[in-house]
């Protein structure tokens, strides 16, 4: 039997979520933010949603000067900020292989959601920056849009960008 | 390849460590159709209208469901048949069931429909039934469409009785509610069993479109009596037996004899993907390879004339080592379990919220809308923090927001899709 780390219940082995209260099971590594914790009561008064950090970052502003990129982790709101001019990996960090990603979705549940540990890289090139797909078991995604493996694709500013099965948006700062 | 359905079944996880105890496992069975041609002659359908009349009908409402049913009279041939039954206070058979031959006589007749008055659905519902058996054939499609605005007083387990015995006969409902006054709890029960649903319509300028949509889904049936039988292992059971796609919903399985179940998943209309969620729990077993259960589907073609086919698969499952095995979940299973325990989680909260468990009830939504959130659905996932926030706050819900979440984590509003690349 396994113990759901939110409500202490008892599962079965195998359990994937928790059949009392719901939680994820199989969450590895750092918990994920729940839209629990959005709600968590402050002095035994419960917060709205609205107060709470926002959910949903608001739209991206498109802005001329090239400088650096950024990637948005929607349902946390986590924003990856990154160097631009060079490769950058997009994956999972693992020290055993000694994988250690650019842009590491480990800290975002991408264990859950299905990312690769090297899931794909951003190159930037004179027309801007191209996302290329490494062969990952569950695909990467442009709006919605599945890239053929080993395929440079152009992405812009604000496209929605789906590694396995987490959302992230990209950004031109 | 001979004509036929296809199963074909995806394991949560394919390789499970060896344990001294218990396991779980999620299968996800999708069937898919191979051979049959898309153009398969329709199957005569045997429709029955049932409409609410009652006052707040009145209007563009009234105006929208005459518009959608005259559409129906002419999306219908003169191998179908039709039936309109109206009711307020009291009911009454607009159209007798009928072939579909005169078209401008039976837009007449659904011109002449008034609102007023109140809203008492179980005896409109008797007499659909009534004249839907009037043409019950033993080759076609019967649907009783109920369309309705309103909550019924007094009468709903007399609903829920006369729904079940035309069910028993092979004769499907589909139940709309329209605005926010309906009684969610009714058309959920009425519908819960094989060949019928039940959707949410938020506005009435959708009426039309979804009682063609609704025609076409009935007309496009190609695959019917369609049950499946599950062979589970010795010591092995089966947990849960749901429908994930086209909508979710518990399916009755029902135990025949030892470590067999069966349930009957109904008709399969042409564009309906068909998906389906087991839970099976896995007894201690020795490093190895191992059949788990095997799934039987058995099902008629009826407009290609082959009746009681058959097809099934055997699920294996291989046992190693602890040390060896990966803890990976497939993403797609993973996927429609998620919102599977969204839905679970919702309903739950309703019975906590009856119960008068109010935090018990916020919490369960609270964590819908993080499954909701993990699972992509983020409009819905907002939808459903907003009411637990509410409810936390004033210790009621909105009408809307209980509606929007009920059907929505199902996927059955109005103009959503749920496709999705797994």
């Amino acid at each position: 039997m396994i113990r759901c780390n939110h409500c202490n219940a008892q599962q079965m082995n195998g359990t994937i979520f928790c059949s009392e209260c719901g939680a994820s099971l199989i969450v590895e590594g750092p918990r994920r933010e729940t839209t629990n914790a959005l709600n968590r009561t402050v002095d035994g008064i419960p917060s709205v949603v609205e107060d709470g950090p926002p959910m949903v970052v608001p739209a991206p502003v498109p802005v001329a000067k090239v400088s650096g990129i950024c990637l948005v982790v929607i349902n946390s709101g986590r924003r990856i900020n990154l160097e631009s001019g060079e490769e950058l990996l997009v994956g999972r960090k693992d020290n055993q292989r000694g994988i250690y990603p650019d842009v590491d979705l480990g800290l975002d549940g991408g264990y859950d959601a299905g990312v690769s540990r090297r899931h794909a890289i951003i190159v930037p090139n004179r027309k801007g920056y191209m996302l290329e797909d490494l062969g990952s078991s569950n695909g990467t995604f442009i709006n919605g849009t599945r890239l053929a493996p080993q395929s440079p694709t152009l992405i812009a500013h604000g496209d929605e960008l789906k590694f396995g099965t987490l959302i992230l948006r990209f950004e031109i700062a | 390849m001979a004509p036929g359905i296809q199963l074909r079944s995806t394991l949560s996880r394919s390789v499970l460590p060896d344990a001294a105890e218990e396991q779980l496992i999620y299968v996800l069975l999708e069937m898919s159709a191979h051979g049959v041609p898309t153009s398969t002659p329709k199957l005569p359908l045997n429709l029955c209208l049932v409409i609410d009349r009652s006052s707040s009908m009145r209007g563009e409402r009234l105006q929208q469901v005459k518009e959608g049913a005259n559409r129906i009279v002419d999306m219908l041939g003169e191998e179908d048949c039709l039936s309109l039954v109206t009711f307020n206070d009291r009911a009454e058979v607009v159209i007798t069931s009928q072939r579909v031959r005169n078209k401008v006589d039976l837009k007449r007749m659904i011109g002449g429909v008034e609102a007023a008055g109140g809203t008492e659905m179980a005896t409109g519902m008797a007499l659909a039934l009534q004249e839907v058996q009037r043409a019950l054939v033993s080759r076609g499609v019967s649907r009783i469409l109920l369309l309705t605005d309103g909550r019924t007083y007094g009468d709903e387990g007399r609903c829920v009785e006369i729904v079940r015995r035309a069910q028993g006969r092979g004769v499907g409902l589909t139940a709309l509610g329209i605005g926010n006054e309906w009684n969610e709890d009714l058309l959920e029960t009425m519908s819960a069993r094989e060949n019928s649903r039940t959707q949410y319509i938020t506005s009435a300028s959708e009426i039309s479109q979804i009682f063609t949509d609704e025609v076409k889904r009935m007309h496009s049936v190609f695959a019917q009596d369609m049950n499946l039988r599950a062979e589970m292992r010795p010591a092995s059971r089966l947990r849960s037996l749901d429908r994930v796609r086209p909508f979710i919903a518990a399916v009755q399985a029902t135990e025949e004899k030892d470590l067999i179940w069966a349930a009957n998943l109904g008709d399969w209309p042409g564009g309906d993907p068909q998906a389906f969620l087991l839970e099976v729990v896995v007894p201690p077993l020795a490093i190895g390879d191992h059949p788990l259960l095997r799934v039987t589907l058995r099902y008629s073609l009826p407009g290609m004339n082959l009746l009681n086919q058959e097809g099934n698969v055997v699920l294996r499952i291989g046992v190693r080592q602890a040390a060896s095995v990966n803890y990976a979940v497939d993403v797609t299973v993973k996927h429609w379990l998620e919102r599977l325990v969204a839905y679970r989680l919702q309903a739950g909260a309703w019975q906590d919220m009856a119960a008068g468990r109010i935090e018990d009830a916020s919490r369960r939504l609270q964590m819908a809308g993080t499954r909701l959130f993990d699972a992509g659905d983020v409009d819905l996932a907002h939808t459903v923090q907003d009411e637990a926030t509410r409810l936390l706050r004033s210790g009621q819900t909105s009408a809307e927001g209980r509606k929007r979440i009920k059907y929505g984590t199902r996927g059955l509003m109005g103009g959503e899709t749920q496709e999705r690349e797994a």
